[in-house]
């Protein structure tokens, strides 16, 4: 259907529609100086409604290429005809500076002919952007993707197949260490990954009197407690909550489960209520949350604000991404802080879930150059590229053999990557439809629990209410 | 002679009375603005230290600096010009046209326009997103100039030709007639005669659009691509990082941000003031 | 770009009126054009989509589904509890906007200090209204922290015992951002007013005090009626923004805790961006466009009366 029509049919509605809407109380004017002519006065109506009927078909071509761009546009591709490559991600913004740039420059001198334009922007405006590019076709050729975004794209139809452009591209995936898949296709590829360990402030622990970081949940509260100094404005740990940027739920919640090898999922399904895991864990938090030794202003606290009441030294211990250790020094250098694995359960010996962050990449739909994005990922994830980038990024790698530098130069990093290579990484909301919404659900009701507005299995049961209904 | 004293006891009374509530509501307006000087001229980490402090052991102008010599940062300054002085002009040209025909003439769906100029400005922008944005890339304007200027233009207009009409209204129709009698044209009669005269309400209309198009940060945002085609408040978010945000830089780049406003309103005030009554009397 | 489609002799005699008629149209043209194209489209779209199923998300043709949008959304609790704090928000911050945009007027338009100081003045009170929205955001947040210097302050002079969560408790939430609402949003009036005021003929007041009214006589008998024009523009226009006012709850607190400060626009923003349901987030938008017509019909007959 042409919805050019349908759209100059409905503005003549909405026309209608307000001016019906303002019909009955409106008066008819005092008559003028001169007598209406009729034909004249609607003169402009009819204008005003013809215009957009030569605006609107421009539409079309725009919103076609979304729908159907056939694969076979890369084949007919000429060799050495200049292509152009957008890339949308916010991780330039992330590295140091121009890194990404020096990147794209020795790509491009790997592949000339094709030029690649960087459209660098922080984490939230990508989001935004790669929405509405998505909703209306106009993504950029290569995208940076978070795993909590991968299913609705896909959905939408905005992403291509990767294991279609692998195949077409004959290449051997055994070096990828993860692919988000769908149905049996992978549509994101994680670049980078970032763990979530503990960050300790080793002073504020010393003067407590505690001997070693936690390595359970009993003595993780006991230290909390220990450390939680309300007087002087010092508390054991710090939990963001934010319902503007829930991934808290994520990194400081869920993660506690999936640290004691345990799912919030059965069969790709929630599985909240009746899961002695996750129930365990929140009352874990709720232990300390009610002995006051969470930092005050949890409900409001986002990401950043979470690290800078760390960085100032007013909480003991943080879950926290492994990339922010080189802001944490460079905001405090005097902070002395170590990193340990996210504490499991009273005598749990399994394999850890580490909660983790992935810098993902996707190829657009719509390109019209699926084989020169595919092109660029090759290159992003080949070993030598990837061991640079995850060095920069202080990331651990997408490529089983890429080996990022600061394992042997940093001390902090060679204990993250132990933590990193006894566990394994575990976030379930990668690949889930709507999983910000989903956090944010959680969310809501976690904190109803927590300010003692309903009893845990009140919460559970609301929470997974409130995700079945996205998970039809 | 006694009742002379108390007059003027009572008067001093009053002053006295007057400045302390001039001076409270000052530190109600300018305090936040004040610690957003402050936090502009600290360390990121001082930001968040307890006891907060005015003026903190960090103070530098390290802030200003990282957003002065970045040619990036100066790009998202000219843009945000360039951006609100064109809206400005073109929407005080479109406003001034429609209040004029508003305010001078009697015709067909005069009330029902009215209704539907006020009526557009209240669909909720965000909602407008998707369906906005498809239709600027449809017309080849995504990632421009125009983009922006013609969004904020359909931001402004209402208000203008509302606050236009009101004005024109306030001025005598023998003054246009005049022309007519001469000879001239409606046309001749709104440029020569009713705008020359109407400068203040213009100007206060136009400080109001230029503040609009300098602030508005949604659109400014999705309907630009390039860093090169982005303006102000769009830059104060690009700090904001997805773990960590440059807090100092914020607060410098909108405090700098700030200042050309509060210069545009310290010159125009006059005009900007005396303006705005005679449009909002009759509305 | 009118073609009239009159005989030529027809023409010829009814050229003067029909032109005059259309001057008028003329001249409002680029308003209609622009309106029409980049107004009235898009909100014709979100009509469309408020009535189907499945807009955007995903590539199936989207389905007819009538009014069962609006009806989800009537019977939703999050709706209730969003339109109230919206109500809650936009009246108080109206009322509020309004006393003290007044006061403030008044207050500036003293003759009893120099002009120089009053300009001074003028320019320190309109300092809200010179910032983003989402600066004024992140300002706020940063001084309402429980580590902030708004604790800090009632701290040390004894106004509270404990650090106050402003942005993150329940009770005080939906106050507190309302609050900043008030506190970024008056100037506008103040300006207004303040013109307002100096747009009153002086006689008034003399010939008021030549009958004996006191202060708060000619306050209430002449600067009030007088200013009654400009107040019923304010209060609309105030209305309608207040009520699409999304970034400053966003940004401070994301309609939480525990959806305490979720309004209107938020709970769209979500429904569309977050869950993806465009189709009930259109239908959000036009229940926001239709009590926002309701206002816009009382100051339009407001303005018929005035005007006659």
């Amino acid at each position: 259907m042409n919805k050019g029509v349908i759209s100059l049919f409905l503005a003549i509605v909405m026309l209608a529609f307000i001016a019906t809407g303002c019909g009955a109380p409106a008066t008819p004017e005092p008559p003028a100086a001169e007598p209406a002519v009729k034909e004249a006065a609607e003169e402009p109506a009819t204008e005003e409604a013809a215009e957009p009927a030569a605006e609107e078909p421009a539409e079309e071509p725009a919103a076609e290429p979304a729908a159907e761009e056939p694969a076979t546009e890369e084949a007919a591709e000429p060799m050495g005809e200049p292509v152009t490559l957008e890339f949308a991600q916010w991780w330039g913004v992330e590295l140091p500076e121009g890194s990404l740039r020096d990147m794209m420059d020795e790509f491009e001198a790997q592949n000339p002919g094709i030029t690649v334009e960087l459209l660098s922007a922080p984490y939230a405006a990508t989001r935004q952007q790669t929405v509405a590019g998505a909703a209306t076709g106009t993504m950029a050729d290569v995208v940076g993707l978070d795993g909590a975004w991968v299913n609705d794209f896909v959905k939408q139809g905005a992403l291509a197949n990767l294991s279609n452009l692998m195949s077409d591209a004959g290449y051997d995936d055994s070096e990828l260490a993860a692919q988000i898949q769908l149905d049996g296709s992978t549509y994101m590829i994680p670049v980078a990954n970032f763990v979530y360990p503990v960050f300790v402030n080793l002073d504020l622990l010393e003067q407590a009197g505690i001997a070693s970081p936690p390595s359970t949940r009993a003595e993780f509260a006991a230290a909390a407690e220990q450390l939680t100094d309300a007087e002087n404005n010092v508390y054991g740990w710090v939990l963001p909550l934010s319902v503007e940027q829930p991934n808290g739920i994520q990194n400081d919640v869920m993660s506690w489960v999936w640290a004691s090898g345990g799912s919030m999922l059965a069969d790709g399904q929630p599985n909240l209520v009746g899961n002695e895991d996750v129930s365990s864990a929140m009352e874990f938090i709720k232990g300390m949350y009610d002995a006051g030794v969470i930092a005050p202003g949890a409900f409001a606290m986002a990401e950043p604000d979470k690290v800078e009441e760390f960085v100032n030294g007013r909480v003991g211990m943080m879950v926290d991404s492994l990339a922010h250790i080189n802001l944490i020094r460079e905001r405090n250098p005097d902070l002395n802080f170590a990193i340990t694995a996210l504490p499991a359960v009273e005598g749990y010996t399994g394999p850890r879930g580490l909660p983790y962050a992935s810098w993902g990449i996707g190829v657009a739909e719509n390109s019209e150059h699926q084989a020169e994005a595919w092109k660029l990922i090759e290159f992003l994830m080949s070993q030598e590229t990837n061991s640079k980038l995850s060095s920069l990024a202080h990331a651990f790698p997408g490529n089983v053999n890429a080996t990022p530098d600061y394992v042997e130069t940093d001390e902090s990093f060679a204990a993250a990557f132990d933590v990193f290579q006894n566990g394994y990484l575990a976030n379930e909301f990668v690949g889930l439809p709507v999983a910000e919404e989903l956090m944010r659900q959680y969310d809501e009701q976690f904190q109803l629990y927590l300010d003692d507005g309903q009893t845990l299995d009140e919460a559970l049961a609301n929470a997974q209410a409130a995700w079945m209904e996205s998970f039809q | 002679m006694n009742n002379l004293m108390t007059k003027s006891t009572q008067n001093v009374m009053m002053k006295a009375l007057v400045i302390v509530a001039l001076l409270i509501g000052a530190l109600f307006a300018g305090f936040p603005v004040l610690w957003m000087l402050s936090s502009s001229l600290k360390s990121n980490t001082e930001i968040f230290a307890y006891p907060p402090r005015l003026i903190s052991e960090s103070f530098s102008f390290d802030a200003y600096r990282a957003v002065l010599t970045n040619p990036e940062q100066l790009r998202f300054f000219f843009n945000s010009y360039l951006v609100s002085i064109l809206v400005t002009i073109f929407t005080l040209i479109v406003g001034i046209l429609g209040g004029y025909s508003f305010s001078r003439y009697k015709f067909k769906f005069k009330s029902h326009l009215n209704v539907i100029i006020i009526g557009v400005q209240a669909v909720p922008p965000i909602t407008l997103m998707i369906p906005y944005f498809g239709l600027i890339v449809a017309l080849k304007l995504y990632n421009t100039y125009w983009a922006l200027i013609l969004t904020y233009m359909v931001f402004t207009l209402p208000y203008a030709i509302i606050m236009m009409t009101g004005y024109f209204n306030t001025l005598p129709r023998d003054l246009d007639e005049a022309v007519l009698i001469d000879g001239g044209t409606s046309f001749v009669a709104l440029w020569r005669v009713l705008v020359p005269i109407s400068l203040p309400g213009i100007v206060s209309v136009g400080v109001y659009t230029f503040m609009l198009a300098w602030n508005e940060f949604l659109f400014a945002l999705t309907l630009t691509k390039t860093n090169d085609m982005r303006t102000v408040p769009v830059g104060i978010q690009l700090l904001m990082g997805q773990h960590s945000y440059e807090w100092n830089q914020m607060m410098a780049m909108s405090v700098l941000g700030s200042l050309p406003v509060l210069i545009l309103f310290l010159v125009f005030q006059r005009y900007f003031i005396a303006g705005m009554s005679a449009g909002s009397v009759k509305g | 770009m009118a073609n009239i489609t009159i005989s030529t002799e027809a023409k010829t005699r009814n050229w003067h009126k029909t032109g005059k008629q259309l001057v008028p149209f003329a001249y409002l043209s680029p308003t209609i054009l622009l309106l029409t194209v980049l107004s009235l489209i898009p909100i014709a779209i979100v009509f469309y989509y408020s009535l189907m199923d499945n807009v955007i998300i995903t590539r199936d043709t989207p389905a007819f589904v009538g009014i069962s949008n609006y009806v989800d959304l009537i019977t939703d609790s999050v709706f209730h509890q969003a339109l109230g704090h919206t109500l809650y928000l936009t009246i108080i911050s109206v009322i509020a906007h309004l006393i003290l945009g007044l006061s403030f007027a008044m207050l500036l338009n003293t003759e009893l200090i120099s002009p120089g100081m009053r300009a001074l003045f003028r320019v320190v009170y309109i300092l809200p209204w010179v910032f983003t929205a989402s600066i004024i955001a992140i300002l706020w947040r940063l001084m309402l922290n429980p580590n902030g210097i708004i604790n800090f302050m009632l701290i040390s002079v004894g106004l509270a015992s404990e650090q106050i969560e402003w942005l993150s408790s329940r009770q005080l939430a939906l106050p507190a951002v309302t609050f900043i609402n008030i506190w970024s949003g008056y100037p506008f009036y103040m300006v207004s007013l303040l013109a307002g005021l100096q747009g009153i003929p002086k006689d008034l007041y003399d010939a008021g005090t030549i009958d004996g009214a006191n202060r708060r006589q000619l306050f209430q008998y002449i600067t009030l009626p007088q200013l009654k024009p400009i107040i019923i523009s304010l209060a609309m226009l105030d209305f309608i923004w207040t009520m699409h006012q999304f970034t400053l709850i966003w940004m401070t607190t994301g309609g939480g805790p525990i959806r305490a400060t979720e309004v209107l626009s938020t709970f769209t923003y979500k429904l569309a961006f977050s869950s993806y349901k465009f189709s009930m987030a259109s239908a959000n938008a036009f229940i926001i466009l239709a009590l926002s017509i309701i206002v816009a019909l009382f100051y339009v007959r407001n303005q018929r009366a005035t005007d006659e």
